[in-house]
């Protein structure tokens, strides 16, 4: 250890270290522009609609790129401070979020019969998105306490840190963000490692609780998506339609695809949602096979360089911070494109940067902007 | 591992901590040289990898493999087709004058999806139509499943132009509401041509079904040369690929194949001669078959009484299609070729022809003393007192019965059954019309499969003299005689102007017998019981029939039983065949009148009032006399066969 190991720094001056900048996670940076870039183009093609009279386009591309420099604003201000500083705001931030969603049955307002959303007159806040940061950084004090593998008692003190905004969640309702943050958490856990014990008592409750959950805790209409899940020609007018249309768009593509902006499945509206969680449907059409490989192995890069920060942080924190966004990219990118092309039921998960949506694009960004926080201070634990 | 101190301070705070917001706020690192666990570590890295491999091997599986089928479900999202109505061939006489015709007919449909109030619509099409309301309720409830909801369904199929002008201006007011135009088949000669050309209506489901390029709403030929030469008539449809969105929404055509128009057919039909033909028959039921010998063209086909066909291209009400087929003159029946007959003494050609190949010498004569006896049965000649002696050109020319019944005898059955169906009787000449009737030709076997009794002879005499079981209809008639002309050859009566010759047969004769035969029957016409055809200016020849209905009735005094005296159905039928040749032009000209009575009094007028069309007015002396003799028939004296001298000045 050398003079100066763990320097602190107290004035603003010392954010002006030069090493800030080589340790950023430059392929991340990359990789990040490139499917933001990819996304709006994509969504340009998503938003057309052909009409007798040509094609019309929608504004949602133009709104994406807003929200994205928004994001970059987030993320800029997300990689200003150390990120240390989010383990003591981890509780406070999680009981704000606790508030909110208790808010949201008594003010939220009602849209396509859930309540979501609060208004606060000049912006809508989507609690529930609130609830996925809340959590992972919750979850990563949490299990950066100790590097042991996890007991019944630990395991239990996180898992219920889990449950109780999930709970809320569950009943707005909003099955897809309830899943999202129970798979986050999980994912941190296994990361952190279990008891064998433990591990093994999780792997036989799951049959249990996915029954339970099948008979006590689901909707009508959400039993009827797994269901159609497995057979889409059963509700071809109905679910079932959401995935036969993908799959068409999708297969349609075949090897290079329509090209950009002939997709006919949806500029002719066959295919619905094609802005929000079909948007990758979209992309498959129009760039075929070849695009499609590109895009997933465009993803894994980015997945991967979440990864070697993860591994390159020099703090547990900051490595369970990182390894919880890789979750929340992770398990978004596979449902999504597992639901798009049929290899999972339909549930209300976007494809982050290739979806519209505008909280969604900036919590994407805001949480970018903590990996390379992470990233950009490993030098301060260094000699 | 750092089992004890979770969280070590910073060096530089922890000693001198103190409470407040300055110590919550301060940095904790827990380690110093912290690794990542070793199993999240791989697990992270499986679970990326798992993840490219899942998922490329899907889109490899859709987009490869399942590709081309995926891309054709695409085409079907999204490309529907639409047929564009090819017009329908229009049908000429002879001269290019229209006899079925393509008109413009406006409709008026309602597009379901587009109309906001289907009740209040309908009412509102019911006030301007003046159709009842529950009917066209009736016609939407029927349709509604055949079409979909953003295709028009038709409702109003033929308004007039003042009503499509009204409903024009106020239908801004009625989204959905559509003004269709559409072409109808209308026949300008209406009753003339009607058996002729048929009709055509909208294909019912049957006939949908059997031809693929037929389509809901399509019309097609149902009766007639509409029917039969439907193929050539229709065309074909054109394609569009309409572009449509999820919402049907149509954004855009292509068109992928252009219709085309079905054929212009030009009859070999003479409108003129058609009416002066009909006019000729006035009203009586009956028909006239005129035919060119040589070619086999007709030039005339008349049937009476007939219909007007325009009903059923329009789409014939329940109470007209009532009053057709239950009307007692049967004016649905194409005469021509629909109706059986006996031929009556016009059979005495066939059979006379018969006689000479079977060895018969013309100068053979029979004695006819009026009747002869076969067991307890008596065979009458129709002229009560007999003609004496007759030899085969006299009993031709005097339609002498004794002479045939004694012939017809010597011959047998068998021979005559042969003869007469190489003659072309007892099987259809294959005209383009349909449901045309073969006749009968009766032999041994057909009466013991049909009455399960051997044959007997009396029944050779009746069949002799063409009564009995024989039936034939006026067209063979006509073909037979135009053979008798041509050389022998039966040809196919043709409709169409440029169809080809076409000999479906040959009668077993040689040409010397046709030829005595032919010279019989100008015999005839100039002298003979035909002799009311018999014109100077024309080289003619006839044979007149009389075909009982049922066996004779006598009166009381041994009388035959006038015309005038019998109930309709049980009067006689009355034929006459003939040709006439002037400037190098034949025809043939067959005139049946149903229960009309005697063929030389009624059916002989016929005749000569069609010539008279053909070859320009003639008075002969010897129609003056007999065309007033309607209603009993005439007794002829017996000529020489030297033509009655006439006092029209010679045109040759």
């Amino acid at each position: 250890m050398e003079s100066q190991p763990h320097r602190t720094p107290r004035n603003y001056g010392d954010y002006m270290d030069k090493r800030l900048f080589t340790y950023i996670n430059w392929s991340l940076l990359a990789c990040l522009f490139l499917l933001y870039l990819i996304g709006v183009g994509n969504l340009y093609s998503a938003s057309g609609t052909r009409l007798e009279t040509g094609l019309a386009v929608n504004s949602f591309y133009q709104r994406q790129l807003i929200w994205g420099l928004c994001g970059i604003i987030c993320m800029l201000l997300a990689m200003v401070f150390d990120y240390r500083q989010l383990r003591n705001l981890a509780w406070p931030f999680f009981l704000v979020t606790i508030f909110f969603l208790l808010l949201v049955p008594i003010a939220g307002k009602s849209v396509y019969g859930a309540k979501r959303w609060i208004s606060l007159g000049f912006m809508s806040l989507q609690p529930s998105e609130m609830a996925k940061l809340s959590v992972l950084i919750l979850a990563a004090r949490l299990l950066a306490r100790d590097s042991r593998p996890l007991g019944w008692k630990d395991f239990c003190a996180i898992l219920s840190v889990g449950l109780l905004p999930c709970t809320l969640i569950l009943m707005q309702p909003d099955l897809g963000t309830t899943l999202l943050v129970l798979l986050i958490l999980g994912g941190m856990i296994l990361f952190h490692g279990l008891k064998g014990y433990v591990l093994k008592t999780c792997l036989l409750a799951i049959p249990c609780v996915a029954t339970f959950m099948w008979f006590v805790g689901m909707h009508d209409y959400q039993r009827q998506r797994i269901l159609t899940f497995l057979d889409p020609s059963n509700d071809p007018r109905g679910t079932g339609y959401h995935i036969i249309q993908s799959r068409i768009a999708i297969g349609s593509g075949e090897l290079w695809g329509k090209g950009f902006g002939e997709g006919t499945q949806s500029q002719l509206r066959f295919l619905p949602e094609r802005h929000s969680d079909f948007a990758v449907a979209v992309f498959g059409e129009e760039w075929g096979f070849v695009g499609c490989v590109a895009l997933v192995t465009l993803f894994c890069l980015f997945l991967l360089s979440i990864f070697s920060t993860a591994i390159q942080a020099k703090d547990r924190f900051g490595s369970m911070l990182v390894v919880g966004v890789f979750f929340y990219f992770f398990w978004q990118i596979f449902i999504n494109m597992g639901m798009v092309i049929g290899l999972m039921p339909v549930v209300g998960i976007p494809l982050p940067f290739i979806s519209y949506g505008g909280s969604a694009t900036v919590v994407n960004f805001t949480l970018l902007g903590i990996v390379l926080n992470v990233s950009m201070r490993r030098f301060m634990f260094k000699g | 591992m750092f089992r004890n101190s979770d969280i070590a301070t910073t060096p530089d705070i922890a000693p001198s901590e103190r409470k407040g917001i300055r110590s919550w706020l301060k940095i904790q690192v827990e380690s110093e040289t912290y690794q990542p666990p070793r199993g999240g570590v791989i697990l992270l890295q499986v679970l990326v990898g798992l993840m490219f491999f899942v998922l490329i091997t899907r889109f490899w599986y859709l987009q490869i493999h399942r590709g081309a089928e995926f891309t054709r479900q695409a085409q079907e999202n999204r490309l529907r087709i639409e047929r564009i109505f090819a017009p329908r061939g229009r049908i000429l006489d002879k001269n290019g004058k229209i006899l079925a015709d393509n008109r413009i007919a406006w409709g008026l449909s309602i597009v379901r999806e587009d109309c906001t109030d289907i009740p209040a619509t309908l009412a509102q099409i019911s006030a301007w139509s003046g159709t009842p309301l529950p009917q066209l309720w009736e016609k939407f409830h029927q349709d509604r499943f055949k079409v979909k909801p953003y295709e028009p369904l038709l409702l109003i199929t033929d308004m007039d132009f003042g009503m499509v002008a009204r409903i024009e201006s106020e239908i801004f007011a009625w989204p959905g509401v559509k003004i269709e135009v559409r072409t109808k088949r209308s026949y300008p000669e209406q009753d003339l041509f009607a058996h002729v050309l048929g009709y055509v209506a909208e294909a019912n489901e049957q006939e949908i079904a059997a031809d693929s390029a037929l389509s809901m709403g399509d019309m097609v030929g149902k009766q007639g040369l509409e029917l039969k030469l439907e193929q050539q008539l229709r065309g074909n449809k054109g394609l569009y690929d309409v572009e449509v969105d999820a919402h049907a929404r149509v954004l855009g055509k292509t068109l992928r194949e252009a219709p085309r128009g079905g054929h212009e057919l030009r009859l070999a039909l003479d409108t003129d001669l058609q009416k002066a033909a009909w006019d000729a028959l006035n009203g009586e039921a009956g028909c006239i078959v005129v035919m060119e010998p040589d070619s086999g063209k007709m030039r005339a086909l008349v049937t009476s009484p007939a219909y007007d066909n325009n009903l059923f291209a329009a789409g014939i009400s329940l109470k007209d299609w009532d009053a057709l087929r239950t009307n007692k003159r049967f004016p649905l029946q194409n005469r021509v070729i629909q109706s059986t007959y006996p031929p009556g003494s016009v059979w005495k050609l066939v059979m006379a022809t018969m006689l000479l190949e079977r060895g018969v010498q013309p100068r053979e004569s029979v004695f006819c003393p009026g009747q002869v006896k076969l067991g307890n049965q008596i065979f009458r000649c129709w002229r009560r007192g007999g003609h004496g002696s007759q030899d085969l050109v006299h009993s031709l020319i005097n339609s002498c019965d004794v002479y045939y019944y004694l012939m017809g005898e010597r011959l047998g059955i068998d021979k005559i059954e042969t003869f007469a169906k190489a003659c072309g009787f007892g099987s259809p000449t294959g005209i383009d019309l349909p449901h045309e009737k073969s006749g009968l030709v009766p032999s041994r076997q057909w009466k013991r499969r049909r009455f399960g009794r051997p044959w007997a002879r009396g029944e050779t005499y009746n069949i002799s003299i063409g009564q009995g079981f024989t039936l034939v209809t006026p067209v063979q008639v006509a073909v037979f005689v135009s053979a008798l002309l041509n050389g022998g050859d039966l040809l196919k009566p043709q409709l169409v102007d440029d169809a080809p010759r076409e000999v479906r047969g040959r009668i077993p004769a040689k040409p010397e017998t046709l030829r005595f035969v032919v010279d019989a029957m100008r015999r005839t016409a100039a002298g003979g019981t035909a002799k009311v055809v018999g014109r100077k200016d024309a080289d003619m020849g006839g044979k007149t029939g009389t075909a009982q209905v049922v066996k004779l009735k006598m009166s009381a005094g041994d009388r035959r039983l006038r015309t005038s005296e019998m109930e309709y159905a049980q009067r006689d039928h009355a034929w006459i065949a003939t040709w006439g040749t002037k400037d190098g032009k034949s025809y043939v000209v067959v005139v049946m009148v149903e229960h009309g009575g005697g063929g030389s009094s009624v059916a002989g007028p016929v005749a000569r009032k069609v010539y008279d069309h053909l070859f320009g007015p003639s008075g002969s002396s010897a129609s003056a006399e007999t065309s007033t003799a309607i209603s009993h028939r005439p007794t002829q004296g017996r000529t020489d066969g030297e033509p009655t001298p006439s006092y029209t000045p010679e045109l040759r």
